[in-house]
C-alpha cells in the first residue's frame, strides 16, 4: 500500500459555524494505480486531493504516504516532502509566464541539488515525453490550453515524484485536446508505472482510470 | 457619467491599502511643497509688512540700500523743511534720521554668532512708524544709552531680555523696553538713540532718513523738489517699495529652491500614481469590458478612470495641507544677504498657498492618471470579456 | 546563484511598472545626493580649514574695522608665527546682480597663509609686482571669461572708497587647492584700496598662523586681551569657528534640507511598497503554485524581497549616477556671490545608494511576509 488515509477528517470555521468537508475518509491506494475521485462539487474531492499533496492538513486523522505520517508534519516539513514526493497537475496549469517552458519544468529541481547540466537532462526527457521537446524555448502565451498542459505534466514529472496528482486536469480544454491529456496520463501510467489520483467530475476522463472512488457530502459512496 | 465615475470612487475603496498609500505618498509631496513655500511667503510678509504706504526712505544718491548709502547730518534740516512731510500735533516733522550696523550676538538656537540688525534712530522713530507698539516696558529716552528691542529679537539673540545690559561700541546699553511691528523686519532689530550711537561706532553721518508724508500721493511732488536741489544729492523711495526690493532675492532663492525640490518629488508620486492606476485598470478588465459591451463611450471610461486619479490625488493634497498647517507662525530666520542682518519671520500658510498646493495634486493625479485612463479605453470589448 | 536568475526573470513582469518603480527610487536618490551635496558645500569652508589659522574680528561685529596698528600687537602675542589681513571690498562689477566676492589683502603674506591659492610662480610674482592687480579663481574666470591681462573695473559699493571706480588687472587666475578657499572670489592688495580709501589703515579682518593647534584657544584669548578696553576691541576664533558662522547665517540648513530629505525618502517608500504590494496581490496563484511544488516559504520571502531590492537598487544606481553628472553648482551656474560651490561627492552617491537598497528591504518586507505566510489552499481556490 502506498498511501493509507484513516479516519481522516477536515472541518471548516465559516465565522462561528463549523463545516465538515470530509468526514471520517479511509481509503486505501496501491502503487500504479490509476485513481479517479468522482463526485459533484462541494463533495470535498479537491480537499481529499489537497490532503493527499500535502498543501493541507487534516483536522484529524492519519495519511501515510510510502511509509511517512505526514499529518501533523510543520509547513516547511511538508514543503520538503512535497518536493520530494508530489507532482501536481493543475486546472488551469498554472505556468509562470514569465518563465519558458523549459524553466517552467526546470522549477522544481531547483530545489535539489543537480547541476546545471543534470537538469537540462531531467527537464528534456520530461519534455520528451510529453511530446514538446521543441517548444522547450517557448512562452507560456505562445502555447495552446492544450500544450501548456502538457508543459505543466511535465513540470509534475521531472522530479520523479512517487505520485502525480491531477485537478480537474482536462476541466479548461477542448475536447480533442483533453483526449490527448487522458492518453497521456494513461500511458505514464501503463509505461511508467506513475502513480495518479485524479480529481473528476467528467464521466469519460474517469473511464480512463484503473479505479474510480465516488465522494460526496465528505464520505465515500457507492457509484 | 455620474455612474460611472461612482462606480469607480466606490472601487477604490476595495482596494483601500493601495489608494491609501497613493494618496499618502502624494500628502507628502504637497505637504513639502507647502512647507518649503510657506517660508518665501513668511520671509516676504515680513519685509513688505516693513513698508508703510504714506512713509519715504531718503538715501544717498545712487545707492542701491541704507547699508551702503551716507547722509550729511545738515542734510536732516532741509529734509524736515519740505511741506510734503507731515508734523506731529507739536510741530515736529516726522522724519528720523537712521543708522543700520550689524552687532554680534550668540543665537539662541545653536548659540553661533548672529548678525544682529541695530538701527540707531531719532526720537520720532516710533511716530514715524506708527504700526510699532511697545509691549512690554517703554520706549528709551533719547540722549541715554537705553535701547528697545524687537519682539522677534528677544525671542532668537541671547542676552536681550528687558533689563539685560547689552556691551557694545565700547559702551553698555540697557534694555529698558520690547516692541512689536505685526511681525516686520523691525521686531528683528534692537533700537538705540542715534546721536550716542554715532560717535560710539566713529560715524559722522546718517545712513538714510525716513520720513511720514501728509499724504501717500505728496510722494511725486517731494521727488521731484529733491531732484530739483542741487544741495541733496539724494534718492527718495516709497518704504514699502524699498523693502519689497530688498527681499527680493532671497525670496526668489528661497521660491526656486522650494519649487524645484517639490517638481522632482512630484515626477516620483506621479510614477506612484501612474502604478496604481494602471493597477486598477487591470483589475477591472472585465468590468469595464462589461460597461463598453452595454454601451458606455470609450470617453466615458476615460473620464471616470481620470476622475478617479483625481480624487485620490485631491485627498493626499488635503492630507498634506493639513500635515503642513502645524508649520504654519512658527519662528524661524534667515540673513537677508541684501542687509547682511539676520532677519526672523514666521513660516506663513496663506489661503492662496493651498489652494496651489491642491491644484498640484489635483495636477498630479490627473498626469499620472492620464495614460491609464487611456489603456482602460482601449481595451477591447471582447477580451474584456473573455478575462479571467 | 540559480535564484537570481529566478528574481531577474520575474522583475521583467511588468516592464512598466518596475521602470516607473525604479524611476520613483532614482528620483528619490537623485535629490538626497543634491540636497546633501548642497549641505555639505555650506559646511566644507568649515570642514576644509585650517586647524593653524585663527581670525580676528571686531567683537561688535565683521563689518567694522579695525586700526592697522593692531597688527604689531597681534604680532608680539607669543604663539602667533605669522600674520595678514584683509577686507571685503563690496565693490559692483557692471551690475548689482554680478554678484561675486572681492578682498583686498595684504598680498604677500596673504599667499603664505593661504597655501591653498595656487598659482603659477610667474603669475604669483607679476601679481605682487603690480599695485594695481588682481588675481581671480578659475570658477570666477569661467563665469566671466576673464583671462589674463583682462581689466576689471569695479564700481564702488561702500562708501569708505570714495566715488571713483577702481580698476584692476588680472595678473593670475588660481586654482583652490582646499576648501577653505573658493574658487569664485577676487583678489587684489590692500595697500591700493586702501590709498584710495577716505579713512585709511581700516582692516576688515586679521588672520593668523598660530604655531601649535592645541593651543589655539588661548593664543585667541591672548591676542584679545591686548585690546580689551580699548575703543576696537577684538574677537578671536578659530578658522573653523569662523566658517561655520557664515554656514549658519542661512537658517538651520541642517534641518530644512533634513526634512526635505526625510519626506522624499518617505514618499518613494510608500510608492515602492505600494508596486511591491500591487505585484505580489498579482500573483498569488503562482507564489501559491511554487510553495505546491515544494519551495519553501522562507524562499519565497526571499524572492520577493529580493525582488524589491533589485529594482530599488536600480532605480538607486541611476538617480545616483545622474546626480553625480548633472548636480554641480558650477555646472548648475548658480555657485558665486554667498553659495558656495557644491558637487555630488562618491560618498553622497554611496549614501544615496545605500538608501535605495533600504528603500527596497522596508518596501518589500510587508508584502515579502505576506506572500510567505500564504495558506496554499486559499490562493488556489481564489481563481477558481
Amino acid at each position: 500500500m502506498l498511501i493509507e488515509l484513516r479516519d481522516v477528517t477536515k472541518m471548516y470555521k465559516r465565522d462561528t459555524l463549523e463545516v465538515s468537508v470530509l468526514d471520517r475518509v479511509t481509503m486505501s491506494v496501491d502503487e500504479g494505480q490509476f485513481l479517479a475521485l468522482m463526485g459533484p462539487s462541494g463533495s470535498g474531492k479537491s480537499t481529499l486531493l489537497n490532503l493527499l499533496a500535502g498543501i493541507d492538513q487534516p483536522t484529524s486523522g492519519s495519511i501515510r504516504i510510502a511509509g511517512a505520517e505526514i499529518a501533523g508534519l510543520s509547513e516547511r516539513q511538508l514543503a520538503g516532502w512535497r518536493a520530494q514526493h508530489v507532482g501536481f497537475i493543475f486546472q488551469l496549469y498554472n505556468l509562470i509566464p514569465v518563465l519558458t517552458a523549459f524553466e517552467n519544468v526546470e522549477l522544481p529541481l531547483l530545489l535539489t541539488s543537480l547541476s546545471k547540466k543534470q537538469r537540462r537532462d531531467h527537464v528534456m526527457t520530461a519534455l520528451d515525453i510529453v511530446g514538446l521537446h521543441d517548444r522547450s524555448g517557448h512562452y507560456p502565451r505562445q502555447l495552446s490550453g492544450g500544450q501548456e498542459q502538457r508543459v505543466a505534466i511535465a513540470r509534475a514529472i521531472v522530479t520523479d515524484p512517487t505520485l502525480l496528482l491531477a485537478d480537474e486536469p482536462t476541466g479548461d480544454l477542448d475536447a480533442k485536446s483533453g483526449q490527448d491529456i487522458l492518453t497521456l496520463l494513461q500511458r505514464l501510467n501503463t509505461e511508467f508505472r506513475k502513480t495518479i489520483i485524479m480529481v473528476t467530475h467528467d464521466p469519460h476522463a474517469a473511464e480512463r482510470a484503473t479505479r474510480v472512488l465516488h465522494l460526496e457530502k465528505g464520505t465515500f459512496v457507492a457509484a | 457619467m455620474g455612474l460611472i465615475a461612482g462606480y469607480n470612487l466606490r472601487s477604490m475603496l476595495v482596494r483601500k491599502g493601495t489608494a491609501a498609500m497613493t494618496s499618502l505618498g502624494i500628502a507628502m509631496v504637497v505637504a513639502v511643497f507647502v512647507m518649503t513655500l510657506s517660508i518665501a511667503q513668511g520671509f516676504r510678509a515680513t519685509l513688505v509688512a516693513s513698508g508703510s504706504p504714506d512713509n519715504v526712505i531718503v538715501m544717498r544718491k545712487g545707492a542701491t540700500s541704507e547699508n551702503v548709502s551716507a547722509i550729511a547730518k545738515p542734510q536732516l534740516a532741509l529734509i524736515e523743511s519740505f511741506p510734503q512731510v507731515l508734523s506731529d500735533s507739536s510741530r515736529r516733522p516726522l522724519v528720523s534720521p537712521e543708522l543700520v550696523v550689524i552687532i554680534s550676538l550668540p543665537r539662541i538656537g545653536d548659540g553661533q554668532p548672529a548678525n544682529v540688525p541695530l538701527r540707531a534712530v531719532g526720537p520720532r522713530a516710533f511716530d514715524v512708524r506708527e504700526n510699532l507698539s511697545i509691549v512690554e516696558g517703554r520706549r528709551f529716552e533719547p540722549g541715554t544709552r537705553e535701547i528697545n528691542v524687537g519682539r522677534l529679537a528677544v525671542g532668537r539673540f541671547a542676552g536681550l531680555g528687558i533689563g539685560s545690559e547689552v556691551k557694545f561700541g565700547s559702551a553698555v546699553w540697557t534694555v529698558v523696553g520690547v516692541f512689536e511691528a505685526d511681525d516686520a523686519s523691525f521686531e528683528s532689530e534692537v533700537w538705540g538713540d542715534i546721536d550716542l550711537m554715532l560717535p560710539a561706532f566713529q560715524r559722522n553721518e546718517y545712513q538714510s532718513l525716513t520720513a511720514k508724508l501728509t499724504d501717500a500721493s505728496a510722494f511725486e511732488s517731494l521727488a521731484a523738489a529733491i531732484d530739483a536741489d542741487p544741495r541733496l544729492q539724494l534718492t527718495v523711495r516709497r518704504e514699502r517699495d524699498y523693502y519689497a526690493e530688498q527681499s527680493q532675492t532671497m525670496t526668489t532663492i528661497i521660491r526656486v529652491f522650494g519649487t524645484f525640490v517639490t517638481l522632482i518629488l512630484s515626477v516620483g508620486a506621479m510614477f506612484g500614481a501612474m502604478n496604481t492606476m494602471y493597477a486598477a485598470v487591470a483589475y477591472r478588465t472585465r468590468e469595464v469590458g462589461t460597461l463598453r459591451a452595454l454601451g458606455f463611450s470609450r470617453s466615458r471610461i476615460v473620464v471616470a478612470f481620470l476622475v478617479e486619479s483625481v480624487a485620490l490625488s485631491l485627498l493626499g493634497g488635503i492630507i498634506g495641507c493639513v500635515l503642513a498647517l502645524p508649520v504654519h507662525g512658527l519662528s524661524t530666520g534667515t540673513t537677508n544677504m541684501a542687509s547682511f542682518s539676520e532677519v526672523a519671520f514666521k513660516f506663513r500658510i496663506t489661503p492662496a498657498l493651498m489652494v496651489a498646493g491642491l491644484v498640484f495634486s489635483a495636477l498630479m493625479g490627473a498626469a499620472g492618471g492620464l495614460l491609464p485612463a487611456l489603456r482602460a479605453a482601449r481595451i477591447p470589448v471582447a477580451r474584456a470579456l473573455r478575462e479571467i | 546563484m540559480k535564484f537570481l536568475a529566478l528574481i531577474f526573470k520575474s522583475a521583467r513582469r511588468s516592464k512598466r511598472r518596475t521602470a516607473l518603480t525604479a524611476l520613483s527610487v532614482a528620483i528619490a536618490v537623485f535629490l538626497f545626493a543634491s540636497l546633501r551635496a548642497v549641505l555639505d558645500g555650506f559646511n566644507a569652508g568649515a570642514a576644509g580649514s585650517s586647524s593653524t589659522r585663527i581670525i580676528t574680528i571686531r567683537s561688535t561685529s565683521l563689518i567694522f574695522a579695525m586700526p592697522s596698528s593692531h597688527a604689531n600687537a597681534i604680532r608680539g602675542v607669543d604663539g602667533v608665527r605669522d600674520l595678514s589681513w584683509a577686507n571685503w571690498f563690496g565693490g559692483i562689477y557692471k551690475d548689482p546682480q554680478n554678484f561675486f566676492a572681492q578682498f583686498a589683502v595684504d598680498a604677500e603674506s596673504y599667499l603664505r597663509l593661504y597655501p591653498e591659492i595656487l598659482l603659477t610662480p610667474d603669475e604669483k610674482q607679476a601679481f605682487l609686482d603690480d599695485r594695481t592687480g588682481c588675481v581671480v579663481g578659475d570658477g570666477l574666470a569661467r563665469t566671466y571669461g576673464f583671462k589674463v591681462g583682462d581689466r576689471i573695473v569695479l564700481q564702488v559699493g561702500i562708501p569708505i572708497y570714495g566715488t571713483q571706480d577702481f580698476t584692476f588687472t588680472v595678473r593670475g587666475i588660481y586654482r583652490a587647492g582646499g576648501t577653505a578657499v573658493d574658487n569664485q572670489s577676487m583678489m587684489f592688495h590692500w595697500k591700493y584700496a586702501d590709498e584710495r580709501a577716505i579713512e585709511k589703515g581700516q582692516i576688515g579682518w586679521f588672520v593668523e598662523e598660530i604655531d601649535n593647534p592645541d593651543r589655539s584657544a588661548a593664543i585667541a584669548l591672548a591676542i584679545d586681551e591686548k585690546f580689551t578696553n580699548t575703543p576696537y576691541e577684538t574677537k578671536t576664533n578659530t578658522e573653523q569657528q569662523f566658517m561655520a558662522s557664515f554656514a549658519s547665517m542661512f537658517g538651520n540648513l541642517n534641518l530644512l534640507l533634513g526634512s526635505i530629505a526625510f519626506a522624499v525618502v518617505v514618499t518613494t517608500l510608500f510608492v515602492a511598497a505600494n508596486t511591491m504590494a500591487m505585484s505580489v496581490r498579482e500573483r498569488t496563484t503562482e507564489i501559491a503554485v511554487m510553495r505546491t511544488l515544494g519551495f519553501p516559504s522562507q524562499t519565497i520571502f526571499f524572492f520577493i524581497a529580493g525582488e524589491g531590492m533589485l529594482i530599488s537598487l536600480l532605480g538607486g544606481v541611476l538617480g545616483a549616477g545622474l546626480a553625480v553628472l548633472l548636480v554641480n553648482g558650477e555646472r548648475l551656474g548658480i555657485t558665486g556671490g554667498f553659495v558656495p560651490a557644491f558637487g555630488v561627492s562618491p560618498r553622497n552617491a554611496l549614501t544615496g545608494l545605500a538608501i535605495s537598497a533600504g528603500i527596497g528591504l522596508v518596501a518589500g518586507l510587508v508584502p515579502a511576509t505576506l506572500a510567505s505566510r500564504l495558506k496554499i489552499v486559499d490562493a488556489l481556490r481564489r481563481v477558481a
